[in-house]
């Protein structure tokens, strides 16, 4: 894998000729070597009208390419990171919190609406994450950033998670997302417990949660 | 049942049983959980009227259910606190969970809490079971013995417990008037028996200014 975690907030990535990365502009840090950073108009792959898709959508984030030979490091913000490694599953992550990503990684948006349909809309305006989610597929790395430690909870059919929207980071595998609300009368009058709507995930898979209910 | 996934994240497994925690702060479950709010400063119609006085409302929220549930507020580092019968001084804005059977109540602390930034009043946590308490930083857990007092700075101390007796000193001289003071003014002076939790990190306080 291209991604080696020097400490919990800095990655390593090993670029060799012919292999590409996506990073966000300007995480690189320091690098070691030939390698050259173009920024991408077009914010990842998938051509001009997988562009327009990611322009209309909000989920564009500028992006640069990362080629050469070399090492590069990684880090932003001082958030943590943490390192997914796919093997042919889907990773759903908000684009703003994307740090860097193997280039054979298949790039796509989807519309939240179309997993809970409505609910899946209302999902998304609480969340504040929006309509449209981020999707990367095959095989490979992504280094996600997350506010605080990520803890990752596995979730196997019979055992569904229930995550707090804020801390909710990306979840990958075949895993189903709903918006479950337990608003009681409480809530209606001012007396809730903080803990109104969580997402539900059930499936095959795994939830990556952050230890912080802020946004990035 | 308290345990650490990391040092950001406590997790609780729960088999019926109950655990106050700070309201929202929950970050995940998986199992079936259920939310109520509560009120911190003690129970009833005296805790309500502690708690409008003494503007250390901590809302707390009681999650009972059967599974795991994990809790984490703003990336705090999380500290896990055994008591057996003893008392722990907490602010409550440090205080992140407790067991169901533990007491928790509000005290008076005098002219320290003034300094410190966080109000004239403190949360104590009594009985015997576990609770997580939350620092800026890994904490550092100092013991106070009756031959070696301890000074901290308002603005670091997040807990103490054990028998411990606090006065707050001034080391305000010629210099801190002229504006030339070193940012040590006042310090809480610990004596007696007893542990001091100290978290890497100072909260604004006056104290800190001058």
């Amino acid at each position: 894998m291209p991604f080696r975690e020097i400490n919990s907030k800095m990655i390593e990535a090993t670029v060799a000729p012919g292999q590409k990365l996506f990073s966000q502009r300007g995480a690189m840090l320091a690098y070691r070597g030939e390698v050259s950073f173009t920024p991408n108009i077009q914010g990842g792959q998938g051509g001009f009208a997988s562009m327009i898709g990611r322009r209309v959508t909000g989920e564009a984030t500028p992006l640069m390419t990362v080629e050469g030979s070399g090492t590069v490091m990684f880090g932003h913000g001082g958030h943590h990171i943490q390192v997914i490694n796919l093997a042919g599953d889907t990773l759903y992550v908000e684009a703003d919190r994307l740090l860097a990503f193997d280039g054979t990684l298949q790039q796509g948006t989807m519309f939240m609406g179309s997993q809970g349909g409505v609910m899946g809309m209302v999902r998304g305006q609480v969340t504040g994450q929006g309509l449209f989610t981020t999707t990367l597929k095959g095989h490979g790395a992504v280094a996600v950033m997350a506010h605080g430690g990520v803890i990752e909870l596995p979730i196997t059919p019979g055992r569904d998670v229930h995550v707090d929207p804020q801390a909710y980071v990306a979840h990958h595998g075949e895993v189903r997302n709903k918006l479950s609300t337990a608003v009681g009368w409480r809530d209606m009058v001012g007396r809730g417990s903080g803990e109104a709507f969580q997402l539900e995930l059930s499936g095959n898979g795994a939830v990556y949660v952050q230890a912080s209910e802020e946004k990035l | 049942m308290f345990r650490l996934q990391g040092s950001k994240t406590l997790a609780v497994d729960l088999t019926g049983d109950g655990v106050k925690a700070k309201n929202g702060s929950m970050v995940a479950y998986d199992g079936r959980m259920t939310f109520k709010k509560l009120s911190g400063g003690g129970e009833g119609l005296r805790g309500m009227v502690t708690r409008r006085l003494t503007g250390e409302q901590m809302t707390v929220m009681e999650v009972s259910g059967q599974g795991t549930c994990y809790f984490a507020d703003r990336a705090s580092e999380i500290n896990l606190v055994a008591l057996h019968g003893d008392k722990l001084y907490v602010e409550a804005s440090n205080l992140l969970a407790t067991d169901a059977g533990l007491r928790t109540g509000t005290t008076f602390t005098g002219l320290r809490g003034g300094a410190s930034g966080n109000g004239l009043f403190t949360t104590t946590v009594e009985g015997t079971g576990q609770a997580a308490i939350m620092s800026d930083g890994a904490a550092v857990l100092l013991r106070v013995t009756p031959q070696y007092p301890l000074m901290v700075d308002p603005g670091a101390y997040i807990a103490h417990q054990g028998n411990l007796q606090q006065h707050f000193q001034a080391g305000v001289n010629f210099r801190t008037l002229m504006g030339e003071g070193s940012g040590e003014a006042f310090q809480i002076r610990f004596e007696g028996d007893g542990l001091v939790y100290v978290q890497p990190s100072e909260r604004n306080t006056v104290g800190g200014d001058v």
